[in-house]
């Protein structure tokens, strides 16, 4: 089978090698990443590697940031090991079935354009003891599938407690790592509780979640070689949180909130995608796990603990930014330190828009639809003046004209001038800390 | 045994009593038209096989516009960032792509092959209820039409998914009417299959031929029959759903709210609990098709009859037990993902019987490669790979990565489209002669195939790749860069190819139409076939059997053209021309046509109108509705013009199977006292008097 391979322009030299393999994994050097999961897959699973001649070379030899294969957890490992046999095993039939037909198709075969003539074959109308065996052959096959099914079903599905000491404002904290997760069209809200203990039965009504310590959207940060405990749910419609490379996904359904688990080998950035189906913008409503190193995620909860600095000189863009944001945008989104205070006060239909407190401490924006760095590192100030501009132009949603019986969701245009829009981006370009090289990189897949 | 020598007081058909007054054209309305020649002719007709042409026709009527819808679909997913539709419009194509292909054409086609060949591969006259059938079609194209309509009275065709999930699916987020029709036309459809459910079910059950038990009946019509037992009791589920849906839509019944405490999972499980018997109703009937080809085309029996027959039923009952694996990331528990699992993983025996049967009914056999029969080996091997990926998805802790990716937009196009489209159109090659009296060409008939066999699987091969590479399902557009990009646009490119593969088809049919008259006639049975129809002259003369056969066993055809002799082998006993009726009875009493079951449906789109535009439309709709059943009860049990001579043989309208209509037509008429015993013993009256 040829493989198609769509290498990316090779303009961005490699500083990569010093970063994490994850962030050389999505480099733009193709090589490098092939390489490293081919090591990958030859030191965890030879089997996966025979397969590979198959479709999943075909699939995953080139860049695909969501492909189930380049599994980086535990828990997808787990279920990828079940799978593959059974490919192997599908592919065996679908190879015998289709061999015996072509082989009947050229052995048996007579004129199709002439009537049937001369002797019949002879007239076998049933075997009972060849029925009967394949009738109990696949039923064996498919008992041992089964049962591996089962074990791999019970272990993805079960929890440990694997609680870690956070620091949170000079005080240690034992968290068992835990992040609500609330959909909302078009993006994703994550929630850390780290000093108390939240349970779904704390959570109640999604509009009006208890006050959490970490609040981000879009983006969720986890500790490597930590299972992290997820907490879904929706304020509007069904949506379902997928991080392939880390774990299978789980729908967040309104009114329930469903335990899933996340888990991270190594530090990188790996990239999710709503899968079912939630309205006008499904496709762009996409979020990323970020993996840092407990250390890193110390300094991460840190850093997020804190109230964003407001400026103080009246003369700066900056400044002229907050008065925009506070007289445009502090209805519906919240910057601790700014407009601090409750939630629930915005006009959308599910009560809230993503929390900007530390925005700029982010790799992607809009639903992690947009990368907010260049790959050089300076800020995409283009595509988010485009967003501020007229979010409608660039992710579809209903928060302008809205068609009659509906309520407003997503970002509307606020009618901002240019001016107003540079003022407001230089303000939430203060709103950090800056995220690492390794990710503004790791982000970038086009 | 006419309705007419029952004692007035013998019960609750006592409108008999008035039959005479109601045939003096009471009003001037309440005559059955003649039947007659021209469009009159298919508006009035309760012939099954007429009926069975309309529903074939406009199945492919609307396979076109779902696939223009899905050619859209491929245009817009080309190349990334795709702007030939907007996000909106998008959203409704790929949802009316799915309801359209499902409801509009896959279960119409395979309603077509019921109607048309049901009666006669078990040697009937008609089906059970004749003008039953006549309502049937006409409400599924009212609904048909209603929900298409959506397009331009609607504000566009509904944005949901063809699966349309609350809360999704409620006025709050999706406020145009496009929701309004899909569950108002659903509903409408959904009439019409399961009253044409309950029909054929006692078509089967109570028409047979003399001798025509049960395990004598060929595997399609076994096939056919589980299919209307699988509608029977999946299509309540949705109604009700439907129903719900509707309410909560127009009158704020609040049943999927989740902010007045619905569980909007509650929806997803009455859509799957018919959902998933849905995709068993959609490739059955194929697999009949399948059935019946390849044993003609091998020149041998099918092997294992029983095997075919019983995994067929054993189908029919799992098929209920597997629903929730449409929902393992749903949220529910563990053990129910762990149970539907396993349920899901053993209805793959029953189906990997059916495959190995048919291997080996065509081992050792004489294989004539004609369209049909590539076709039909053609829907073995790529419902084969739809069978297995399936397999793959039973496996639920896979299925976390796999579901609601393109992996399972391949599945299921390969179940749907290599198992059931591709077995149909096999079948449309095989019954076409039988049907119009004239072969498709087998030369372009191989062009056909070969050509929708490569852009099927250009299309849809290439999704289990982009599905594992993790490209969700339902989007609008992606972004480079995911490696999205080539199986896309291999993907549309081989959707073009099918475009054109259907174009062929098309152009077989008519240009096969006009070279006809060069040719010699088909005759009864062009392909030395097994099954009952082709002992009758092509097309099919209306009255079908000039005598109806008695029946010996299986393959009851077969057996009289051959036989075998002292060693076993196969002889010739008699030809097909000595063996077949030449369709020239004369005088055989037929359901008369009636108008009223097209009265009836059109009320119905009209009271949906009313529901969403303005309630008063309803009225005119339900007086339709109501004068439609009125009249059809009213409606004289024979054409009142006719020669009161055929009074006697009113019975032959239903095609009666327990007793040889020839046969008594001829013999004296049945003295009073025997009637209700006849008719309890066959309730076939109602082909005229009853339903």
């Amino acid at each position: 089978m040829t493989v198609p391979i769509l290498w990316r322009d090779t303009e961005v030299s490699v500083p990569v090698r010093s970063l994490n393999s994850r962030a050389a994994r999505l480099s733009r050097s193709g090589s490098l990443r092939s390489r490293a999961a081919r090591a990958a897959g030859l030191r965890r699973r030879p089997l996966g590697l025979i397969l590979g001649l198959g479709f999943v070379l075909a699939g995953c030899a080139k860049d695909a940031e969501l492909d189930t294969f380049q599994d980086r957890s535990e828990t997808a490992r787990q279920i990828n090991d079940l799978v593959y046999p059974v490919f192997i095993v599908a592919g065996v039939v679908l190879v015998l079935v289709c061999g015996a037909l072509l082989w009947m198709s050229v052995k048996n075969r007579v004129p199709a354009d002439k009537d049937y003539e001369g002797e019949f074959p002879t007239q076998v109308s049933h075997n009972n003891r060849l029925e009967i065996g394949w009738t109990i052959g696949p039923a064996v096959i498919m008992t041992v599938i089964a049962v591996a099914t089962l074990i791999t079903h019970l272990a993805v599905n079960s929890t440990e407690a694997n609680a870690i000491e956070v620091e949170v404002k000079g005080q240690v904290e034992t968290w068992e790592p835990r992040v609500v997760v609330v959909g909302q069209q078009w993006w994703w809200e994550y929630r850390y509780y780290l000093t108390e203990d939240i349970t779904t039965a704390d959570l109640g009504d999604p509009w009006n979640l208890p006050k959490a310590d970490i609040v981000t959207a879009g983006q969720m940060v986890i500790p490597t070689g930590q299972e992290v405990e997820l907490i879904i749910t929706s304020r509007d419609v069904i949506h379902s949180h997928w991080i392939p490379a880390l774990n299978g996904k789980k729908d967040a359904v309104p009114g329930m909130y469903t335990p899933w688990k996340l888990e991270a080998d190594d530090p990188g950035v790996y990239f999710g995608q709503c899968t079912e189906f939630c309205g006008l913008s499904h496709s762009r409503m996409r979020m990323q796990a970020v993996a840092v190193t407990p250390g890193d995620f110390q300094d991460w909860i840190e850093a997020q603990m804190a109230m964003a600095t407001m400026p103080t000189d009246e003369d700066t863009a900056e400044y002229r930014g907050m008065e925009v944001f506070t007289n445009f945008c502090a209805s519906c989104h919240l910057v601790r330190g700014l407009n601090d205070g409750d939630y629930n006060g915005a006009e959308t239909v599910s009560g809230s828009a993503p929390d900007l407190t530390h925005f700029a401490g982010r790799t992607t924006f809009a639903g992690g639809l947009f990368n907010l760095y260049n790959p050089d590192g300076s800020l995409n100030d283009d595509d988010l003046a485009a967003w501020i501009r007229n979010p409608n132009d660039v992710k579809e949603n209903y928060a302008d004209d809205l068609p009659e019986g509906s309520l407003p969701r997503g970002m509307p245009d606020m009618g901002l001038s240019e001016r107003q829009i540079s003022d407001v981006i230089a303000l939430l370009a203060t709103l950090g800390p800056r995220p690492t090289d390794a990710q503004i990189l790791a982000t970038e897949v086009e | 045994m006419t309705i007419t020598e029952k004692p007035v007081t013998e019960g609750p058909l006592e409108l008999e009593s008035g039959r005479e007054a109601i045939a003096e054209r009471p009003l001037g309305v309440l005559t059955r038209p003649q039947g007659g020649r021209g469009w009159r002719d298919w508006l009035s007709t309760v012939d099954h096989k007429k009926i069975g042409i309309m529903y074939g026709v406009s199945a492919m009527v609307f396979f076109v516009v779902g696939g223009v819808e899905a050619l859209l679909i491929r245009l817009q997913l080309a190349v990334p960032n795709g702007g030939v539709l907007s996000a909106d419009v998008y959203n409704q194509v790929f949802t009316m792509h799915g309801v359209t292909m499902v409801f509009l054409f896959i279960m119409p086609l395979a309603a077509a092959f019921a109607n048309y060949l049901i009666p006669l591969q078990i040697g009937a006259r008609d089906v059970a209820f004749p003008r039953l059938n006549a309502l049937s079609y006409w409400i599924w194209l009212s609904g048909a039409i209603f929900l298409n309509s959506s397009w331009i009275v609607g504000g566009g065709g509904a944005d949901c998914g063809w699966f349309c999930y609350s809360p999704n699916s409620g006025l709050t987020f999706s406020p145009s009417h496009g929701v309004d029709f899909y569950a108002i036309g659903l509903l409408i459809a959904g009439i019409a299959s399961l009253v044409s459910a309950i029909n054929l079910i006692v078509t089967c059950l109570n028409m047979r031929a003399p001798g025509m038990d049960l395990f004598r009946m060929p595997v399609l019509t076994w096939m056919l029959l589980i299919t209307q037992f699988l509608l029977l009791f999946a299509l309540p589920v949705i109604t009700v759903a439907l129903f719900l849906l509707m309410f909560d839509r127009l009158f704020d019944a609040s049943f999927f709210n989740p902010d007045m405490g619905a569980d909007p999972l509650l929806w997803q499980h009455l859509f799957w609990i018919f959902g998933h018997p849905e995709v068993y109703i959609i490739v059955l009937p194929a697999f009949g098709v399948v059935s019946e080809v390849i044993p003609t085309f091998s020149r041998k029996p099918i092997f294992g009859y029983t095997f075919m027959v019983f995994s067929g039923i054993a189908i029919g009952f799992m098929g209920w037990g597997v629903w929730a694996h449409h929902m393992f990331v749903s949220g529910i528990g563990p053990i129910s993902v762990a149970a539907f699992s396993l349920s899901t993983m053993f209805i793959a025996v029953p189906t990997g019987v059916k495959v190995l049967n048919w291997m080996a009914t065509m081992w050792g056999g004489q294989i004539r490669f004609t369209t049909a029969m590539l076709f039909a080996v053609g829907t073995v091997a790529m419902f084969t790979i739809g069978g297995l990926s399936g397999v793959t998805h039973a496996i639920a802790p896979a299925d976390t990565q796999q579901t609601d990716t393109y992996y399972i937009v391949a599945h299921f196009h390969y179940v749907i489209f290599g198992g059931g489209v591709l077995g149909l159109i096999g079948g449309l090659y095989f019954w076409w002669p039988k049907i119009f009296g004239y072969m498709l060409n087998e030369r372009r008939g191989k062009i056909n195939f070969w050509s929708m066999l490569i852009g099927f699987n250009l299309t849809f091969g290439p999704m289990h790749i982009l599905g594992l590479q993790g490209m969700s399902r339902r989007i609008d557009t992606y972004s480079a860069g995911f490696g999205f990009e080539f199986w896309n646009m291999v993907a549309t490119v081989g959707s073009f190819i099918i475009a054109l593969s259907v174009l062929v088809l098309f152009h077989n049919v008519w240009k096969s139409k006009r070279e006809a008259a060069d040719l010699p006639p088909p005759g009864p049975d062009p392909w030395d076939a097994r099954s009952l129809e082709w002992m009758i002259p092509s097309p099919v003369p209306e009255h079908n059997f000039d005598e109806v056969p008695t029946v010996d066993g299986l393959d009851e055809w077969w057996h009289r053209k051959y036989g075998f002799d002292d060693n076993g082998k196969v002889v010739q006993i008699a030809t097909v021309e000595e063996a077949a009726q030449d369709g020239s009875a004369k005088g055989v009493h037929l359901p008369a046509p009636s108008f009223w079951p097209l009265v009836l449906a059109v009320g119905l789109p009209l009271i949906g109108y009313g529901l969403i535009f303005n309630l008063w439309l309803c009225v005119p709709g339900g007086l339709l509705v109501g004068m439609g059943i009125f009249a059809w009860a009213l409606e004289p049990v024979d054409d009142p013009d006719a020669s009161h001579d055929h009074h006697d043989d009113d019975h032959d309208d239903d095609g009666d199977g327990d007793a040889d209509d020839a046969e008594l037509a001829a013999a004296a008429p049945v003295a009073p006292g025997d009637s209700s015993a006849l008719a309890a013993a066959a309730p076939a009256v109602p082909g005229e008097g009853g339903a």
